[in-house]
């Protein structure tokens, strides 16, 4: 009985001081959400500038009064990509009131989706988890809010058509041998027989830092255009392989995580030209990232390096809290605090055009799409900077579209 | 035929570099008899090291030298405060403890120097080296000769005075003991060694990839390599990382378009099974007699 | 204390054999079971869900690898691919209509035939070559599970779990859910408990102390260590679809990884091996412990008593589990098991200092 004792004893204790103040600073309108992240296994690459873009944007919000003094409050904590400690920090902060779930890992975010339509709270998964979850009727609350990886592959697809056609071309896609990976195929295979390009799919092995042999087969294959489908580590090993086989590096066209990190591994001046899918304007110009820096970074209240400020990863942060607290601003204007899951998912759907001054492309969610138009653009690196080559917009939404339909249809069965 | 020798050369190349993460875990196995599966982490340990000298502006040349210095003082570190009190307990015990150290490493590395990846410059140009159709990389051709040089120079080091020292350790402690040899610098000095090695592995690996956590998941090649040339023989070392290397990039790159997926794990996982169950003790390695 | 005991004096042969052969052993038994059973009426559906369910599960799985690891003393990296046969046999059976009493133990049946495959290279090897061997097969079937989408359930690689029903009673809510963990997680203790009292666990512990010197007193240690590895397979396949059913209630291949394969390893070490009640205590501390720290440290550094970076804290829970790891094989090698054993011996004989059990 005395390990019992023991163990029970000092577990209580934790459990109350951890508890303890959760409660304690429970204020009755405070709107929480729950950053539940990866910082220490597969998603280091890009949590911590995403989350800290999240935390800055929270603190600009309070900073400023609020939404009419409704103050915001960030829970946050490492889940380290193990769906039982996500699955733990999702209860808790539950019971500490949050309304709003981010857990950027995609592991976490299946082993939970269930549980958060059963429970009525808002579960954002920009970027990660399931691409299908865009259908609103079958996940109603679930927002995947930003292009799929579907939508990103269809507005790569869609800017090598503008730009010289994609009729007749040789395409490359070389990805991490995972689920991840493997999502675009299917769309691109799609709209391989539609627009009579030729396909092919070259897989490295996980984690991507060795991949030369691929590469001596993509050279072979002499793609028109490449497109890398990876994260973290494995992406700059990509181009540096892609380049070091002579293929152009504007022909190189990247899933959304390719950064600044990256392009400090490969070298700046040998990666000018490389394009790569942007869901949100990177760099500090925009309005909203001129307002963090002058009312949370320079007044000392930043979470976090501010040299951090304005990069990709960091913007995409500050993107899905512009939207989420749109969502929420829309919800007390139509129903009133406090606000509950419901009425943050009612005020999901109300977002409308909504583009944070020019920050990203124009997000309009419904009830049955989730994923707000799937619109982003191509940007390229042109030696200093990553610079925009087109405009925001979707493409072969009707594809994605039958996509994700089939995804939801096979989660309604029960699959 | 230009492809084949194309995959053949550079995954020969990228076998050495495999060799030069494995060479760490040869020295500690066959001086010390302990399986330090903590190399992969090290590796990791020692980029994170060369990376904060090059980032405080020093060139690469003196990074690595001080990168060495310092992880060789963390290899005595780690062997005289961690192994040494393992001697005589179970295998499971110092497989679990190098375990132990992985994950630590892993989180206290990072945790102090930052999880997102870093830029380590070695140097080394992009552009491939051409031979007909043939592309090499230049930055694996760089690591193969580095790799060589290092095995190369481990062989010679066991011919020194010292080195003859560390090989009746290796072959006896109890002998070596009893006449007059100092059992523990020697095994402090392999850990010291197997540090140095890390060095090399960690800037060549980080010059490839970015430095960040990832760079410990090379552990599993490099078992691959060392499994294959046997635990406790350096030749082997350079014989297996060329054999895993060179299996890892042919078998795939025929393979691979036909499974519709990455095979490069299961040919390493295949290797280490094979060896096991044909010829346990490795290519070189040292076959165990046991007794009741 | 409340033992009351001087020494244990047996009259009858039957009561030495007995599992818990002190009186106060068996009152603490029953009212920890007690406990349990009363759990979803005592604590929070957090603490039930998140907290006391996983632990009975992994104590299951830390258990049947603590049979393997323990009792016949063969080392196994590669655990939580057995697990994972379990949880995608069972999944994949129940959607086939199998009833699910039967997937249960059609997943154990799988898990324990490929299981037995991992212990053929048992027959060749042991020590470090075993634990290369087993990591290597954790890296095929990962690589079997993913590649194969029939497997692992197409693009979006989760397999979501029926609605099931036990015995009749349909397994849907946190507290049927709980309470059919709990419920194996006692079957596969009172096992446990018993194998060792068996010709079967005399044989294993036989092997595990010299498998020549086994062979030479008529134990077969081909034999043996097959039925090591098969019996111990079965119980974590089962154990797999348990987790599968009543925990994630979706199967990915990240569950099943091989950082999973070094957790239950962890448990059984930290627990102490060929332990039961080290099971418990393992797979409770290495399981909660990471947990509990980090809301804790969050805690702190929201209310400015710690002031360290986030990235540095997130790494904390981490850095602990490494050293915990380093710190029990120095200093308590035998594990949480043997730190329980000697605070039992010790009020045992209270107030007096020395015991003769």
């Amino acid at each position: 009985m005395n390990w019992l004792k023991k163990t029970m004893g000092s577990a209580t204790l934790a459990f109350a001081l951890a508890g303890g103040a959760g409660t304690a600073q429970a204020q009755d309108d405070t709107i929480k959400f729950a950053l539940l992240q990866d910082f220490t296994a597969v998603y280091t690459f890009v949590t911590g500038e995403y989350n800290q873009g999240q935390q800055d944007y929270l603190t600009l919000i309070n900073e400023e009064g609020g939404l009419d003094g409704t103050m915001f409050e960030a829970i946050v904590r490492d889940t380290g990509n193990q769906p039982q400690r996500g699955i733990e920090a999702y209860n808790r902060s539950r019971e500490e009131g949050a309304i709003l779930f981010d857990f950027l890992s995609t592991p976490v975010s299946r082993a939970l989706v269930d549980q958060v339509i059963q429970d009525e709270v808002v579960l954002i998964t920009a970027l990660h988890g399931r691409g299908d979850a865009s259908d609103g009727t079958t996940f109603p609350y679930v927002f995947p809010m930003m292009a799929t990886y579907w939508s990103q592959a269809t507005v790569l697809a869609q800017y090598i058509e503008d730009n010289g056609g994609l009729e007749g071309k040789k395409i490359a896609i070389v990805h991490i041998d995972s689920p991840f990976g493997r999502e675009p195929i299917p769309v691109l295979e799609e709209l391989a027989s539609e627009k009579n390009f030729e396909l092919r799919a070259f897989p490295y092995a996980s984690p991507g830092n060795e991949q030369s042999a691929t590469w001596s087969e993509v050279r072979r294959y002499r793609p028109d255009a490449v497109f890398i489908w990876g994260a973290g580590g494995g992406q700059s090993v990509s181009v540096r392989e892609a380049i070091r086989n002579g293929i152009a590096p504007d022909s190189i066209h990247s899933v959304v995580w390719l950064a600044e990190t990256d392009v400090a591994n490969v070298g700046a001046d040998v990666m000018t030209g490389v394009k790569r899918f942007e869901a949100v304007a990177t760099g500090s110009d925009s309005p909203i990232i001129q307002r963090i820096q002058e009312k949370v970074i320079d007044a000392g209240k930043g979470a976090g390096d501010s040299a951090n400020v304005g990069t990709t990863y960091y913007n995409i942060g500050v993107a899905t809290m512009a939207v989420s607290v749109e969502a929420a601003r829309l919800a007390l204007e139509a129903h009133g605090a406090p606000l509950d899951g419901p009425k943050l998912k009612a005020g999901f759907e109300m977002i409308s055009d909504f583009d944070a001054d020019g920050f990203m492309p124009p997000v309009t969610i419904t009830e049955s799409d989730h994923q707000g138009g799937g619109s982003g653009r191509v940007g390229q690196w042109d030696g200093n900077a990553w610079v925009p080559v087109g405009d925001w917009g979707a493409a072969f939404q009707e594809i994605v579209r039958k996509e994700i339909e089939a995804g939801a249809a096979d989660y309604r069965e029960g699959k | 035929m230009a492809y084949f020798l194309e995959l053949l050369l550079n995954g020969a190349l990228t076998g050495l570099m495999y060799s030069l993460v494995a060479l760490g875990f040869v020295l500690i196995y066959k001086s010390a008899g302990v399986p330090n599966l903590a190399q992969g982490a090290l590796v990791m340990t020692a980029a994170y090291v060369v990376w904060i000298f090059t980032s405080y502006g020093l060139p690469l040349w003196l990074a690595v030298l001080l990168g060495a210095v310092a992880m060789f003082a963390l290899g005595l570190l780690v062997e005289r405060f961690l192994l040494r009190r393992m001697v005589g307990q179970p295998v499971i015990m110092v497989v679990m403890l190098t375990l132990g150290i992985e994950i630590l490493l892993r989180g206290l590395v990072p945790g102090i120097l930052g999880a997102a990846p870093k830029p380590l410059n070695a140097g080394i140009g992009l552009s491939p080296v051409i031979i007909g159709d043939v592309f090499l990389n230049r930055a694996y051709i760089v690591g193969g000769v580095v790799a060589l040089l290092l095995i190369g120079a481990s062989l010679l080091f066991f011919r020194t005075r010292l080195g003859t020292k560390m090989r009746a350790v290796s072959d006896d402690h109890l002998a070596s003991w009893a006449v007059g040899l100092s059992v523990e610098r020697a095994i402090g000095l392999s850990w010291g060694i197997a540090g140095i090695a890390a060095v090399g592995a960690g800037t060549l690996w980080g010059a490839v990839q970015g430095v960040d956590w990832t760079l410990s998941a090379l552990l599993f090649p490099a078992i691959a390599v060392v499994i294959l040339g046997g635990v406790d023989s350096i030749a082997g070392v350079l014989l297996g990382g060329l054999l895993v290397g060179i299996l890892g990039s042919v078998v795939p790159g025929y393979l691979d378009s036909y499974v519709g997926g990455s095979t490069r794990d299961v040919v390493t996982s295949l290797i280490i099974l094979l060896t096991i169950m044909i010829r346990p003790y490795g290519i070189f390695g040292r076959e165990d007699i046991e007794r009741i | 204390m409340f033992y009351r005991q001087s020494g244990v004096y047996h009259t009858r042969y039957a009561a030495d054999r007995a599992l818990w052969p002190i009186p106060a052993d068996r009152w603490q038994v029953l009212a920890l079971a007690a406990l349990a059973l009363a759990a979803p009426l005592l604590v929070s559906s957090l603490y039930l869900g998140s907290y006391l369910m996983p632990w009975m599960i992994w104590t299951a799985a830390a258990l049947s690898l603590s049979l393997l690891m323990g009792l016949a003393g063969q080392l196994h990296f590669g655990f939580a691919a057995v697990m994972a046969m379990g949880a995608y046999t069972s999944v994949h059976l129940v959607r086939a209509g199998v009833p699910f009493e039967l997937a249960l133990l059609g997943a154990g049946l799988f898990a324990a035939v490929i299981g037995t495959v991992f212990g053929a290279a048992a027959l060749r090897v042991k020590g470090l070559y075993l634990v290369m061997a087993t990591l290597a097969m954790q890296y095929l079937v990962d690589w079997v599970i993913v590649n194969v989408p029939a497997i692992s359930g197409g693009a979006q690689a989760t397999l979501r779990t029926p609605q099931v029903r036990f015995l009749g009673l349909p397994i849907q809510d946190l507290t049927s859910r709980y309470y059919l963990a709990l419920g194996w997680t006692l079957l596969v203790t009172l096992f446990f408990l018993n194998v060792k009292r068996t010709s079967f666990g005399r044989a294993l512990i036989a092997i595990r102390d010299k498998d020549f010197a086994a062979a030479v007193i008529g134990v077969d240690p081909f034999r043996y260590k097959l039925l090591a590895f098969m019996t111990s397979s079965f119980l974590g396949g089962v154990t797999g679809a348990v987790l599968a059913f009543c925990y994630y209630r979706a199967v990915t291949p990240e569950q099943f990884s091989f950082n999973v394969s070094i957790q239950l390893v962890a448990m059984v070490l930290v627990g102490g091996l060929g332990s039961a009640v080290g099971g418990y205590l393992g797979a409770g501390f290495v399981l909660i412990v990471p947990i509990v720290l980090t809301n804790l440290i969050a805690t702190l550094g929201a209310s400015q008593w710690i002031d360290i970076s986030q990235n540095m804290m997130a790494h904390l829970p981490l850095i602990f589990y490494g050293a915990m790891i380093i710190g029990f094989l120095l200093w308590e090698p035998l594990g949480l098991a043997k730190i329980y054993d000697n605070t039992r011996k010790y009020f045992l004989v209270w107030p007096f200092r020395h015991s003769r059990s």
